[in-house]
């Protein structure tokens, strides 16, 4: 039938165009949106988990080093704690000190052992000394005795080392002293202190180790010993 | 028959009118949701954000608490051992005080190694 369209089917026809249009057209709309809305979706959790990865990372970091500062603090107590303990140590170890120094000026009361004592430090002296002429000083309380001490002291230092020694006397050290003597070469070159300061001073350095142990006990931490 | 035609024509021509339409507004919501993709995403940081703080400032508080007793349990452990060595001093003294009085006088005098008797 190739007849031409009366005008209702061309109405006809215009509507079919018209719906057709308008349906290609949502069709787009539609397919459009949808994308849209997924690569929103995707756009926005790509964002927001980048941000997170680097909230994440500082916040790391802050417990980090929040943790640090507290184990320095920890350490801290710790080596105070132990430098107390070390300070505790020494005063009395000073203490201790002071009072044998006190107890030094009652040796020389004791006649019998003063006498021997200053005998044994004067034939000491020779011994270190090895010169032919020495002199003797003691404290001006002490000459009397000095002169008998250290004449027996010759004659056994003749024994000991087959030398002879020619001394002299001189009362040159004050009382305040705890006793004992110094001795000088003939030439006034070498000087040997055996005085009982100097004597409890070299011990008070040497016996440390011995000290802290008897004070103290042994030191737990030690893990080599000579 | 012209008349018709171009009535025809027209209505077509509006019909796509309206189509274009369509699609510019779907075309505009993309590029609205796009700029909503960057918003909203702040907004999540954000409280992401607000709740690690959070969580730290907790961490601090109990952190800052423990310092303390620490503090506290290391200065008793050390008035402990503080008497402890008193009490070992004062047990121990007058015993060293003598054996370094008696090594003071301990003399005992040789002659240096190196050297023999002399013959006269």
């Amino acid at each position: 039938m190739s007849r031409p369209m009366n005008d209702d089917e061309v109405l006809n026809e215009l509507n079919k165009m018209v719906a057709f249009i308008k349906q290609e057209a949502m069709e787009k709309a539609r397919e459009i949106k949808v994308k849209a809305d997924e690569e929103f979706a995707i756009e926005k959790a790509k964002l927001v988990k980048q941000e997170q990865q680097a909230i994440d990372a500082q916040y790391e970091k802050k417990l980090k080093s929040a943790e640090i500062s507290q184990k320095i603090a920890q350490s801290t107590l710790t080596n105070k704690s132990r430098l107390k303990l070390l300070h505790r140590r020494e005063e009395h170890l000073q203490d201790l000190f002071n009072v044998a120094r006190e107890q030094l000026l009652n040796l020389s009361k004791d006649e019998g052992r003063y006498v021997q004592f200053l005998e044994g430090v004067i034939i000491q002296g020779y011994l270190q000394i090895l010169e032919p002429s020495v002199t003797i000083h003691s404290r001006k309380s002490d000459v009397e005795v000095a002169k008998t001490a250290a004449g027996s002291a010759a004659s056994q230092y003749k024994e000991i080392s087959g030398r002879d020694v020619k001394f002299e006397v001189q009362g040159s050290l004050s009382d305040d002293l705890a006793g004992g003597v110094k001795l000088v070469s003939g030439s006034g070159r070498i000087t040997l202190d055996n005085t009982l300061d100097e004597r409890l001073r070299l011990l008070e350095e040497r016996m440390l180790p011995e000290i802290r142990q008897d004070l103290f006990g042994p030191n737990e931490n030690r893990k080599f010993f000579t | 028959m012209s008349a018709q035609q171009s009535q025809g024509i027209q209505t077509l021509l509006e019909a796509e009118k309206e189509a274009a339409k369509i699609v510019q507004q779907a075309r505009q919501y993309r590029v609205q949701k796009l700029k909503d993709a960057h918003s909203e995403a702040s907004k999540e940081i954000e409280e992401y954000k607000k709740a690690k703080e959070a969580e730290f400032k907790a961490f601090e508080a109990s952190h800052a608490g423990t310092t303390s007793e620490a503090q506290a349990a290391v200065d008793k452990d050390t008035e402990v051992k503080l008497k402890s060595i008193t009490d070992q001093y004062n047990k121990n003294k007058e015993a060293v005080v003598q054996k370094l009085l008696d090594r003071v006088v301990l003399v005992k005098p040789e002659l240096h190694r190196n050297l023999k008797k002399a013959q006269s």
